[in-house]
């Protein structure tokens, strides 16, 4: 792991900070990376690197939104397979289920 | 990693997860039931917890029919696993991490390797995000339709889409993901950052997406 503590991020290049940018990303899952005050200057001195990190946020910040609950359904057959299955057993070693009670 | 790993991950709460996965009315009541092998009890669980599964296995397998069939797989394990279920975390994490390895072990049975050292040191060309920062007129305007941004994950390479999905989506750490795919966390940062920059990529130019069986049906 890199170490970020002693990096000087005002005296960085943008390909170099784009080396740095997995590692940054990790280490600040917390806040935005866009507002850390450790890049405030070199941000404001980089806006390709600027708009790249407000990229990066937006679609990390979108993906939590695809963690929607009940959004898609298995075909109504499923469960009948599954219970069939339990009742059967499905290896050696299960007892089967009797979901007939 | 086998569901042995599974078990000794779960020991450790994630409270995030925990924060995502809160307890749903009547599920207590219901595993216990379970336990004891009432089968209403373990049709009163699939309900709750069918599509969540379901989901899940469509958007890692991006096939409807896999991810059926890793569906009933992983209410069948957790049916025989059920009494091993502690309560150390809440019973949708444990159900969501079961699910997940399950699909894991299909993919690597499949062959496919999940996360590639070879393709984050020296990336193919098709596949690999550019190596540029793009000109700013054309960057996302702060936020991104949530339909396109389903349909470039599903377009995403496999190992790319299985590291950003457990992360960015699921909420796993690093660690846990370097756990479940066998790699390192820094391998585990690099392929989700090069996701990241693939989607970006992909979201600029979000006509080019091409539609998937995964979005089509995820994606309502």
């Amino acid at each position: 792991m890199s170490d970020l503590s002693n990096l000087d991020f005002n005296s960085m290049t943008a390909a170099e900070f784009e080396q740095y940018l997995p590692e940054l990303f990790a280490s600040g899952e917390s806040g935005r990376l866009s507002e850390d005050p450790r890049l405030s200057r070199f941000l404001a001195a980089n806006p390709d690197c600027a708009a790249l990190v407000r990229d990066l946020e937006t679609i990390a910040e979108t993906a939590k939104s695809l963690l929607v609950p009940d959004q898609d359904e298995p075909s109504d057959a499923l469960w009948s397979k599954i219970a069939n299955k339990l009742q059967q057993g499905t290896d050696d070693n299960d007892e089967p289920v009797d979901l007939s009670k | 990693m086998g569901l042995q790993g599974l078990q000794t991950m779960q020991t450790k709460p994630n409270a995030g997860l925990f924060k995502r996965n809160p307890p749903i009315a009547g599920e207590a009541e219901a595993i216990e039931r379970a336990k004891n092998g009432d089968p209403d009890a373990f049709s009163k669980l699939y309900s709750l917890h069918k599509r969540r599964v379901y989901t899940l296995c469509l958007r890692m397998l991006g096939n409807v029919s896999e991810a059926e069939d890793m569906t009933q797989e992983a209410f069948l394990h957790l049916f025989r696993k059920l009494g091993s279920f502690r309560g150390e975390s809440a019973f949708s994490t444990w159900l969501h991490r079961l699910t997940v390895n399950l699909v894991l072990m299909h993919l690597r049975k499949k062959g496919l390797q999940l996360v590639s050292l070879e393709e984050t040191i020296n990336p193919s060309e098709e596949d690999a995000p550019k190596r540029d920062f793009g000109s700013r007129d054309t960057q996302l305007a702060g936020s991104v339709d949530r339909v396109t941004l389903e349909r470039a994950v599903a377009s995403l390479p496999p190992g790319y889409r299985m590291v950003f999905v457990l992360h960015d989506v699921e909420g796993f750490e690093h660690n846990e993901i370097a756990t479940m795919l066998e790699c390192s966390t820094g391998n585990s940062k690099s392929q989700l950052h090069k996701a990241r920059l693939k989607l970006r990529e992909l979201l600029r130019h979000p006509d080019q997406v091409p539609e998937t069986e995964s979005s089509r049906e995820v994606v309502q």
